[in-house]
């Protein structure tokens, strides 16, 4: 290894080492403010030790809030994917066929606008009202919020077709179908990914708003049933595993992009 | 013939649009959905209504003011941290290598997981709603400052120096102004990720607000408050990203490839 | 080395190697050139594709620093870029979120200068390459062309010693090229200052230089100097013209 290299390395280990003494550093003030200064109460603010512990308590227990962590983390799966799914499978061929079929994209565009701009949130009230609450009415909140992003990327995928490769597609022989199977969806694909990923990242944001206000278990329902028990600690072991969650989905769906949407997102 | 192809999409958006409240229509007129569904017509008269009859506290101009007054508190507070956090990680290795990891630990967490940790911590007063719309700009301005500051072209840096700018005047000079379009188009997503965090925090723990009125109605099974306060919000969600749209258009104009 | 009359020369590289390491290997792209240009001498640097060139010029300029060897600019070593050594880039490089004007008025806004003064400045230098009424566009508004000449203004405006131009109008299609290339002498004429220049267009060079340097491939020196004595401005189907390009594009293939 050359003198460059080297250098690399030594950087490299250095500022690695920072950011773990920055982290140490954050748990530390966090634990102090808490455990030893008692900034707050327990039930407001845990230190990390007591959440770790309500953590590994919750592996088993089902007090107070009604079940395990794996009983909450089943719910919330159960409702996120069944309503992005749902979401993926409507809003993906009405996207294409918006952007292929000009009747289509002149009726539905205008319609589409104007669901487009309430925010997923504000469907709940409504849904709840329609459905109950239940397993309904929250996959019907996440198919609405999964369904946007995959008829706005399918929409921009298709729509980015370039007309030059259409165009080669007719000297070919191909019928207007044909084109649209074999040379408008290939290069829509990588914005079709693009819809799924943020589809799956708004489904899991808006579930734990759908849980909070409309169920009875899930991490959005451990959030907001331990704020009433006064669990603090129960509440940051819950959010913790919203993020860690979400982040296993984004790496997840970031690694099936790269191995099957071959060519990126160059025309 | 552009004329005749925006007739022609004219025709069609008022037909899809007049097709859809004349099946709303339909639907809560001659069908069982009458019973629990109201049709456009109530809809509309409440809506009227609202800008002179107070909905709890307020008339409906009220509450959209409440709701936007802690939207812009918590996003400005929140974006201007988040411009600097971003910079400093994108441009100094030490800022990278202290802050990164703290703020890829809470980033995931989204905004309005932190609703109950926030109340039992700020109680259910306004500084609470400040602050969930500041978590909910903060994270998407953040990063988008983040790796605006780190894709600043070399080769304009370079220019500087050999025109003679100072580091510090390159810092204020080039690598701000280069990053205020992916700055922006991380605040665009910031302005609606916390209008919808304001929402939530409405719904769950306030006495006005937009979010307090559709929770309202549904509390008291009041399906065209909840219609009504749904319009509302989409027209005010529309109109703030239009207001960014125009903003963005005036700072960036220098980004727009043209060739 | 060759000393113009008795005078020192204004750039003076003295034995420049430069080599590039990166994790796995090492890359020698310059080895020792040595080179001195005299003061207003307009000299060009002219090489197959790829060869060392760019590197040459940012050596001169500062923005890299050589491995070996030393280059002096106006008596001073160079270690860094500076208000000196005017660059024009290939890229163009202008900053996009500033107007023509904030672009030209850049440098001596950096140094300074009052604005009374570095406006009026900036001006003459925009009057001088053509582009007055075009002061308040932004660079996403003009022509390669045009982006081109704003370069050439700022670096102008900056009053440096020397100019360093790095295959500037190699974007450029034909016709524009030719029209840049007339420019560029018009303005020279006008402003004279010492001109390095670099290219594989043995059309510009012969157009452009004082004198020719022909550099090999990497790792790349100096294979031979050329002159060109015809007088100003050039011809480009004159047939003393076209033997000089002859002269250099065979010594130029040689040398591969």
């Amino acid at each position: 290894m050359n003198e460059y290299a080297k250098q690399r390395r030594k950087n490299k280990i250095k500022f690695g080492i920072v950011s773990v003494i920055s982290l140490c550093v954050f748990f530390t003030v966090w634990y102090i403010c808490t455990a030893v200064l008692h900034l707050k109460p327990d039930y407001i603010l845990p230190s990390p030790v007591q959440v770790v512990t309500a953590f590994i308590d919750k592996l088993t227990r089902t007090a107070p809030d009604g079940a395990t962590i794996f009983g909450h983390i089943g719910a919330s799966l159960q409702v996120a994917l069944s309503g992005y799914v749902l979401g993926a499978i409507v809003g993906i061929p009405l996207g294409i066929a918006m952007a292929w079929f000009r009747r289509v994209d002149m009726f539905v565009t205008p319609l589409f606008d104007l669901i487009r701009p309430v925010p997923t949130i504000a469907w709940i009230p409504l849904m709840i009202l329609w459905f109950g609450i239940g397993l309904g009415a929250k996959a019907a909140i996440i198919f609405v919020s999964a369904f946007v992003p995959c008829v706005i990327n399918s929409y921009a995928g298709i729509k980015q077709t370039k007309p030059v490769h259409l165009w080669v597609a007719q000297t070919f022989g191909a019928s207007r179908r044909e084109m649209l199977f074999t040379v408008a969806i290939p290069t829509a694909l990588p914005l079709i990914f693009t819809g799924l990923r943020i589809s799956l990242g708004t489904a899991w944001m808006t579930l734990c708003a759908a849980e909070m206000l409309a169920s009875n278990k899930g991490l959005g329902y451990m959030i907001q049933v331990n704020r009433s028990l006064a669990r603090a600690d129960l509440i940051v072991v819950a959010m913790l595993t919203v993020g860690l969650i979400g982040t296993i989905f984004t790496v997840g769906l970031n690694s099936l992009e790269k191995r099957f949407v071959k060519g990126g997102r160059r025309g | 013939m552009k004329k005749k192809m925006d007739v022609e999409k004219m025709t069609y958006a008022v037909l899809a649009i007049a097709s859809f409240f004349v099946f709303w229509w339909l639907i809560t007129t001659f069908t069982p959905a009458k019973e629990t569904t109201p049709g456009p017509i109530e809809v509309i008269q409440l809506l009227i209504d609202s800008f002179v009859t107070p909905i709890g506290n307020y008339v409906i101009t009220g509450h959209l003011l409440v709701s936007l007054r802690r939207v812009l508190v918590g996003f400005s507070v929140a974006t201007i941290l988040g411009i600097i956090l971003g910079i400093a990680m994108g441009t100094s290795k030490w800022a990278e290598a202290i802050f990164k990891p703290i703020f890829e630990l809470l980033r995931p967490i989204p905004p309005i997981a932190w609703i109950s940790l926030v109340i039992l911590f700020f109680g259910i007063g306004e500084s609470s709603k400040y602050i969930l719309c500041g978590i909910g700009a903060f994270t998407n301005v953040t990063l988008n400052a983040y790796t605006g500051a780190q894709n600043v072209d070399p080769e304009l840096i370079g220019c500087a120096r050999m025109l003679g700018t100072s580091e510090r005047s390159i810092f204020f000079r080039v690598i701000l102004p280069s990053c205020t379009p992916q700055i922006f188009a991380g605040m665009q997503v910031a302005l609606s990720t916390s209008w919808m965090a304001v929402l939530a925090a409405e719904m769950v723990g306030a006495q006005e607000g937009c979010g307090w009125m559709i929770q309202r109605g549904s509390d008291t099974l009041n399906i065209t408050l909840v219609m009504v306060g749904m319009i509302v919000i989409g027209c005010v969600g529309m109109l703030l990203a239009a207001v960014m749209r125009v903003i963005e258009r005036r700072l960036c104009s220098w980004n727009i490839m043209d060739n | 080395m060759e000393h113009h009359g008795q005078l020192k020369p204004i750039i003076s590289m003295s034995h420049v190697g430069k080599t590039y390491l990166s994790i796995h290997k090492s890359n020698e792209v310059v080895r020792d050139v040595s080179l001195d240009v005299a003061e207003n001498e307009f000299v060009v640097l002219f090489g197959p594709g790829q060869c060392g060139k760019t590197t040459l010029i940012n050596l001169i300029a500062g923005l890299q620093l050589p491995t070996t060897g030393e280059v002096y600019v106006d008596g001073k070593k160079v270690e860094a870029p500076g208000s000196d050594r005017g660059v024009v880039y290939q890229t163009t490089a202008l900053f996009p979120f500033c107007t023509v004007m904030g672009n030209v008025e850049f440098g001596p806004k950096s140094r300074g200068i009052p604005k009374k003064e570095r406006r009026e400045r900036a001006q003459y230098f925009i009057n001088l390459v053509g582009l007055q009424g075009f002061e308040n566009s932004y660079p996403n508004r003009l022509s390669g062309g045009m982006r081109q000449r704003v370069g050439i203004a700022r670096a102008y405006a900056n009053d440096p010693k020397v100019m360093l131009m790095d295959e500037p109008f190699g974007h450029l299609d034909a016709q524009t090229r030719y029209m840049m290339e007339a420019e560029l002498e018009k303005i020279w004429q006008k402003e004279k200052r010492t001109v390095v220049f670099v290219t594989n267009n043995s059309e510009e060079a012969v157009y452009l230089a004082d004198r020719i340097i022909i550099l090999t491939n990497t790792p790349t020196h100096i294979k031979q100097e050329v002159r060109v004595d015809l007088p100003r401005p050039r011809q480009y189907s004159d047939p003393a013209f076209l033997e000089i390009r002859r002269q250099i594009e065979e010594i130029c293939d040689d040398t591969l």
